[in-house]
């Protein structure tokens, strides 16, 4: 289990900024989801009521078709927890030195990578179209000097913001380190898969 | 003893095994994603609620399911005396 107050391998003087995850529109897709996965048999089965307790009623039919239903409202709810363990498990943490991103990828796939606020170069953020113009969520790119890898916020709330927050850290980063003597430190430091 | 398709009697219990490896499949997955939740999520009290809710939903679900299968006379066989005679008027017809 992480702790937001003991990250791995942290500095000295380090603390969190920034704790992000995607908005809550993500979890309302799934709830979405699952509602209408749940209601749409539920509702036709209270529609054609007659014709269910008939075909429910039966000798055979009626047992497998129970032992389907069952199986099929269990597997919705297991599908809810991944989905959601999806959603809980992909964060980006900012601190006043480093940006730590974790995703999770299905059940059985993780990437943890973390980058020096000092490696970082430009910082982008993007919202479009409709949902995330009207709702204030979409997308920021982390790109550091001279790699081609970048960082993705995916759907996080208010781009804007996170984008001149950690374009205000990496200038104190900078400033901090330069009075240091340290320039040139930087780069992602290490990449878990 | 010739063969005769209608004498053999399978209960209907046997459809209970493939609900029994399901339960298999769902509590090992269901396991393995609460590990992964615990070992890797933040610690706070979100990450106690999302256990708690599944593992509470869970247990609805099963227990609610459970009693709806009690509900049915698994030791009914099934009977395959209808397959075989359409089998062998409509499809097979006797020379």
């Amino acid at each position: 289990m992480m702790r937001l107050d003991h990250l791995p391998n942290q500095r000295p003087d380090e603390h969190v900024i920034l704790f992000l995850r995607r908005q809550w529109f993500a979890l309302l897709t799934i709830a979405t989801a699952v509602i209408l996965l749940n209601g749409v048999p539920i509702l036709l089965g209270w529609f054609y009521l007659d014709q269910t307790q008939t075909l429910f009623s039966r000798p055979i039919i009626g047992p497998a078709l129970a032992i389907v239903a069952s199986m099929y409202f269990l597997s919705i709810w297991l599908f809810a927890f991944l989905e959601v363990t999806d959603y809980y498990l992909d964060t980006w943490i900012v601190t006043n030195e480093r940006i730590i991103n974790i995703e999770q990828e299905g059940l059985f796939n993780r990437t943890a990578s973390e980058l020096d606020l000092a490696a970082v170069q430009d910082v982008t953020a993007e919202i479009r179209g409709f949902l995330q113009t009207v709702f204030t969520y979409g997308n920021v790119f982390v790109q550091t000097a001279g790699e081609r890898e970048r960082f993705h916020f995916k759907n996080i709330d208010n781009p804007e913001q996170v984008k001149e927050k950690i374009n205000a850290l990496v200038e104190e980063d900078k400033r901090r380190l330069s009075a240091m003597g340290a320039g040139g430190r930087g780069k992602i430091k290490s990449v878990i898969k | 003893m010739p063969f005769d398709l209608p004498q053999i009697s399978i209960p209907i219990g046997v459809l209970l095994f493939v609900f029994a490896a399901y339960m298999v499949f769902y509590v090992l997955y269901s396991l393995f994603n609460i590990y992964h939740l615990i070992r890797y999520g933040v610690y706070g009290f979100g990450l106690y609620v999302l256990v708690t809710v599944f593992t509470g939903g869970t247990i609805i679900l099963v227990s609610a399911s459970i009693f709806f299968l009690m509900e049915y006379d698994w030791t009914l066989p099934i009977s395959f005396q209808n397959t075989a005679d359409f089998y062998n008027n409509d499809l097979f017809p006797r020379l």
